[in-house]
């Protein structure tokens, strides 16, 4: 299986919710990445014009993965910026024990005449937010508010 | 779960019911709506129930529907001492709010240039993801938009002096600490004064009808003098900045709640004593961003004036346009009652003080205060005025819009954006939108009837309704 991600209807009347699926961390954040992308605006519109590159460790993988979609969320308003795609890898370190991310977004300053704009996501939330292993399977409940 | 009738629009939940609830939960609601309403509403007021310091009853009105930890709708009230302050009772748009502007034109002066009224709001006022203001600011400036909210855009030329006693706590909530917000909250925010943003947030062009007025004298001591008179509605709060608070302070509040050994039924609730640094600090961040929405509102209020005039052809003060009132939907004060001082969360609720408060200005001490309700932008808004019996009920609360019924990805399902536009322009109404998907998510289907909120608030005494407003231009992202 390849990561992937739907949209979930019934969790969340007013937002937006996904659940996104990987083989590996790496694959569930990518995953989940796309999923937030997605939710911004349609990235078949945005060239890959900047390349915006995120680091980040914590000890808990939940964490990590929440303050990854953060950043995504953060750099849309400071920088003013939708996106093509993200991709990251994702490691657990021997030496300091923890998650390690090395994430990596493509996209564009925001243009409403070329990119087709979708929602605006004000915050990742903890509402029915999980991340766990289903037989190798990583999966993630993520809720946005919009 | 029990609820107990106590009268056709108030539903009561017993504290017996959920373990750890320290006052019972009431719901304004008819029966109808009451039924429809979906289950996390009764999950969430009951688990607001058991927050420490709660006051009276956790409540919620009847646009109630689930939240993030509190129901939107929600409205709490904790002692100032042994009580706390919650995040998710404001919610992440922090003193999200509503403004009314009126006019002295009327629809016959306004339809045959509606169309071009339309595009140079639409221009004037930017909306949709990651919009940007006209207003350039520095952090320097910013820091002072934080202190002094709408203070300081009108002694920058973005408004008229006496605009501020027209708005809650003349458009600055003292209290604010720039020092208490991240680098993140102002990076996201900086560029964003005077951006509507996206979802549900709206500028819209309204129509004051003679026969859709229910209190005249109020109304005319509103400013609402009917004879399809034109006023515009503006709905939206702290964008990013905003957003960036609340989001920064839950995971602080995460941290503070193990040191204070509070444990809560869901970490959306993540809350911590009011008189404690954490929240303390809450509270003065929260202020930043409360005042920083009546900024927002402030310059987009500069921009409608400036739109008007152009398209006109007159200066805005000679076009009669005078703020009615700006109210937060979305926040936490400080707020004196028999118990004596409460911290209120309201969220997704409207402050509805009734006459003589001294904190209303003197032009409403007599009225009480004006409330603005939106409904969908296809139906209509309501203005109304607190009410003594708020008061004494609902810690001066009341309604604050239609409430979702159906979720976004159905309503894009059901409608195409352009569609809806079309339909909207044959029925008189002209939206401007910066995404179709977005227009499709905000269908007038997918929102409870306005008019059966407002009729319960009004029945059960909590507002008083003065007038119902017809829209026939709309702004969203």
């Amino acid at each position: 299986m390849t990561s992937s991600f739907r949209f979930l209807e019934d969790i969340a009347l007013a937002d937006s919710a996904f659940e996104a699926r990987g083989n590996s961390p790496s694959e569930l954040f990518t995953a989940s990445a796309t999923a937030v992308i997605e939710t911004l605006a349609d990235p078949r519109t945005v060239d890959p014009a900047l390349t915006k590159t995120v680091t980040r460790h914590d000890p808990s993988l939940a964490s990590l993965l929440f303050d990854w979609l953060s950043d995504i969320v953060y750099i849309k308003d400071a920088e003013r910026m939708v996106f093509r795609d993200g991709d990251c890898v994702v490691s657990s370190n021997q030496a300091d024990g923890d998650w390690h991310l090395e994430g990596r977004l493509t996209g564009a300053p925001i243009d409403p005449a070329r990119h087709d704009l979708r929602a605006d996501i004000k915050a990742i939330t903890k509402h029915r937010y999980e991340v766990r292993e289903d037989n190798g399977t990583w999966v993630a409940t993520v809720v946005m508010d919009i | 779960m029990t609820v107990n009738r106590i009268s056709d629009q108030i539903w009561e939940i017993p504290a017996s019911e959920k373990p750890g609830m320290l006052v019972p939960a009431r719901i304004y609601a008819t029966e109808k709506i009451l039924t429809s309403m979906d289950r996390g509403v009764f999950e969430q007021v009951t688990n607001v129930a058991c927050l420490p310091g709660i006051r009276r009853y956790a409540l919620c009105m009847p646009d109630g529907h689930w939240g993030y930890g509190f129901p939107i709708g929600g409205v709490a009230a904790f002692d100032r001492d042994t009580g706390v302050i919650s995040p998710g009772g404001v919610g992440y748009d922090i003193n999200c709010g509503m403004r009314l502007i009126r006019t002295d034109l009327t629809l016959a002066d306004v339809a045959p240039r509606l169309e071009l009224l339309m595009t140079e709001l639409f221009r004037r006022v930017p909306a949709g993801v990651g919009s940007r203001g006209f207003v350039s600011v520095n952090r320097k400036d910013f820091a002072e938009v934080m202190r002094h909210g709408a203070r300081w855009c009108v002694e920058r030329g973005y408004g008229w002096h006496h605009d501020l006693e027209r708005i809650e706590e003349q458009g600055c909530i003292p209290g604010a600490d720039s020092s208490k917000v991240s680098d993140y909250a102002v990076e996201r925010g900086i560029h964003q004064l005077g951006t509507l943003g996206s979802g549900n947030h709206y500028l819209e062009v309204q129509v004051a009808a003679d026969d859709r007025i229910f209190d005249k004298p109020t109304a005319a001591a509103l400013g609402i003098t009917g004879r399809n008179q034109i006023v515009v509605m503006v709905h939206c709060g702290s964008r990013g900045f905003g957003h960036q608070v609340a989001s920064d302070y839950l995971k602080v509040f995460e941290q503070a709640m193990r040191r204070h050994g509070i444990s809560v039924k869901d970490q959306q609730l993540a809350c911590a004593p009011f008189r404690s640094q954490e929240g303390q600090d809450y509270f003065a961040a929260m202020n930043c961003a409360a005042n920083s929405a009546f900024a927002n509102r402030q310059v987009i209020t500069h921009q409608i004036r400036e739109a008007f005039s152009t398209v006109f052809g007159q200066p805005a003060e000679s076009l009669g346009m005078d703020i009615v009132y700006d109210v937060a939907h979305n926040i936490a004060k400080v707020e004196r009652y028999p118990e004596g001082e409460l911290v209120v969360h309201r969220k997704g609720s409207t402050r509805a003080f009734g006459p003589g408060r001294p904190e209303l200005p003197e032009i409403y001490r007599e009225t009480g205060q004006p409330v603005m309700c939106g409904g969908s932008m296809e139906t209509g808004s309501y203005v109304l005025v607190g009410t003594d019996r708020a008061m004494r009920e609902t810690f001066g609360s009341t309604m604050h819009g239609s409430g979702r019924t159906m979720s976004r990805a159905q309503a894009k399902r059901s409608v195409r954006g352009e569609q809806l536009q079309k339909q909207m322009a044959q029925r008189g109404i002209i939206v401007k939108a910066v995404s179709m998907s977005g227009l499709a998510e905000e269908a007038g289907f997918a929102y409870k009837n306005i008019s059966d909120v407002v009729e319960t608030v009004d029945t059960a005494g909590i507002t008083r309704k003065v007038a119902e407003l017809r829209p026939i231009g709309n702004i969203k992202g």
